[in-house]
């Protein structure tokens, strides 16, 4: 036996280097293994080179851009002064509007929001392989980000944390195949739920075909699947298909949030671990 | 070449690439540079050697994807195991004959890849990315030429020179 093993030693260590990732990805599936030691070492090295060699691009890259920028500067600063006016105008209008709606509100005794706090992170770098999108932010547990919180920007939506270490987490992004989010048309309040396809816009999926949704229409997170906060902006409804027959009606979304030029972003919401037991995950990566 | 040189240069060019995608704002096009490290060892490493190193940067890989399932562990050690066996038919010298490798590698990592996942998630989703393949195998191509002189540099850098004593 021993003879046996000390001849064949090389293929039997190969075999196993090849055999036991296999049966570990067999028997696991899509489910991620959560970080061990060495995952945590290994990304605790990575990712602090990651977000200098990040920092050293845009700097190199905004030095010359402020010099570009500099051109016709003048010209933008008067628009953009034009373009205050008519936002300072908006803002007083919106503030009688959300007194109005607070009246209400109160006449109807709605309870109030909870708001959780509002994580800010840099995106420090793209995940290598593109079967998941997610990006590296840099915001982790040490800053209270943890496995199953949002990610949005102020244009909208962006994806779910998935994997929180030390200072760094990982977010899927809501175009990768595996993200689903409930979501609810602005204008009708229909619902439905919003897929990634992987790239590109988002299928609008599980609306019935009686619901009232036209091309154009915003779609925003409807909050029920306990992962997004609602009201978060999708992105518009295009490529409707009006079926004749079947139960639900088709579309494309196209997101609010340009995914590949993310930079900075806010973390919201509850991780998983606070979620209360029973409450449901649809917005969650299957 | 040794174990921890491809450890260390698998986890530089893993950070690097992660940051060079971001700037260049790619969507699903990636560059597969533990797949052309994983190339070269295949034709230059022994056995052993080879197998444990491809076995640590699918790891990496399998770990930078922020969904580790040790499918990219598998994958980098089969490339290595397949990659072995190409040199018996044909030629593999020089930066471009080595490039092309590195792309049928490519090709092959991404196609038993997309299974894979395929075969776990059932979704209709691999079209996409498929669509995106000859963008990231021209990527990993390229990528593989202006590696190559890097990696023959260390390879060379772990030769032992032939002493005095011999």
């Amino acid at each position: 036996m021993w003879s046996l093993l000390k001849r064949y030693y090389r293929p039997l260590i190969v075999g196993f280097l090849l055999l036991s990732p296999l049966v570990a990805f067999l028997l696991g599936g899509r489910k991620a293994r959560e970080p061990n030691f060495v995952d945590r070492a290994v990304i605790a090295v990575a990712s602090p080179v990651q977000q200098g060699l990040t920092a050293l691009i845009e700097g190199g890259g905004a030095g010359v851009q402020n010099y570009l920028d500099l051109r016709g500067v003048r010209q933008e600063n008067d628009a953009l002064r034009l373009e205050n006016l008519q936002l300072r105008a908006a803002v007083q209008a919106l503030g009688e509007s959300r007194m109005e709606n607070e009246r209400l509100r109160k006449l109807l005794n709605y309870a109030e929001a909870e708001a959780g706090p509002e994580i800010p992170a840099r995106v420090v770098g793209v995940n290598p392989v593109a079967k998941l999108l997610s990006v590296r932010i840099s915001s982790g547990e040490q800053q209270g980000v943890f496995r199953g919180m949002s990610v949005v920007t102020p244009d909208g939506i962006v994806g779910q944390v998935i994997r929180a270490t030390g200072g760094y987490a990982d977010v899927a992004l809501v175009t990768d195949p595996q993200s689903r989010v409930a979501v609810r048309v602005q204008r009708s309040r229909a619902r439905g739920t919003a897929a990634g396809t992987g790239g590109g816009p988002l299928k609008l999926e599980n609306m019935l075909r009686t619901e009232d949704v036209e091309d154009g229409d915003l779609i925003i997170t409807a909050g029920t699947d306990g992962i997004y906060p609602p009201g978060v902006v999708v992105g518009r409804v295009t490529n409707l298909e009006k079926k004749e027959h079947g139960m639900f009606q088709g579309a494309d979304i196209v997101p609010a949030v340009d995914t590949s030029k993310l930079e900075e972003v806010l973390v919201v919401g509850s991780p998983y671990s606070a979620m209360a037991p029973g409450s449901t995950a649809e917005g969650a990566s299957k | 070449m040794k174990f921890l040189v491809s450890v260390a240069l698998a986890l530089a060019l893993l950070t690097l690439e992660s940051v060079l995608v971001k700037q260049a704002g790619l969507e699903l096009g990636r560059i597969d540079v533990t797949v052309v490290l994983v190339a070269f060892l295949a034709l230059r490493a022994s056995l052993l050697e080879g197998a444990f190193s491809a076995f640590s940067v699918g790891y990496l890989l399998d770990l930078m994807s922020g969904q580790p399932t040790w499918l990219y562990t598998f994958l980098a050690v089969f490339i290595f195991l397949v990659g072995r066996l190409v040199p018996t038919f044909v030629e593999v010298r020089g930066p471009l004959a080595f490039a092309l490798f590195a792309m049928g590698a490519d090709v092959g990592h991404s196609l038993l890849a997309t299974f894979f996942t395929w075969l776990t998630v059932k979704e209709d989703g691999p079209g996409a990315l498929l669509a995106e393949l000859p963008l990231q195998v021209a990527l990993t191509g390229i990528a593989a030429l202006a590696l190559y002189p890097l990696l023959r540099r260390f390879e060379a850098s772990q030769e032992r020179p032939a002493g005095l004593l011999r």
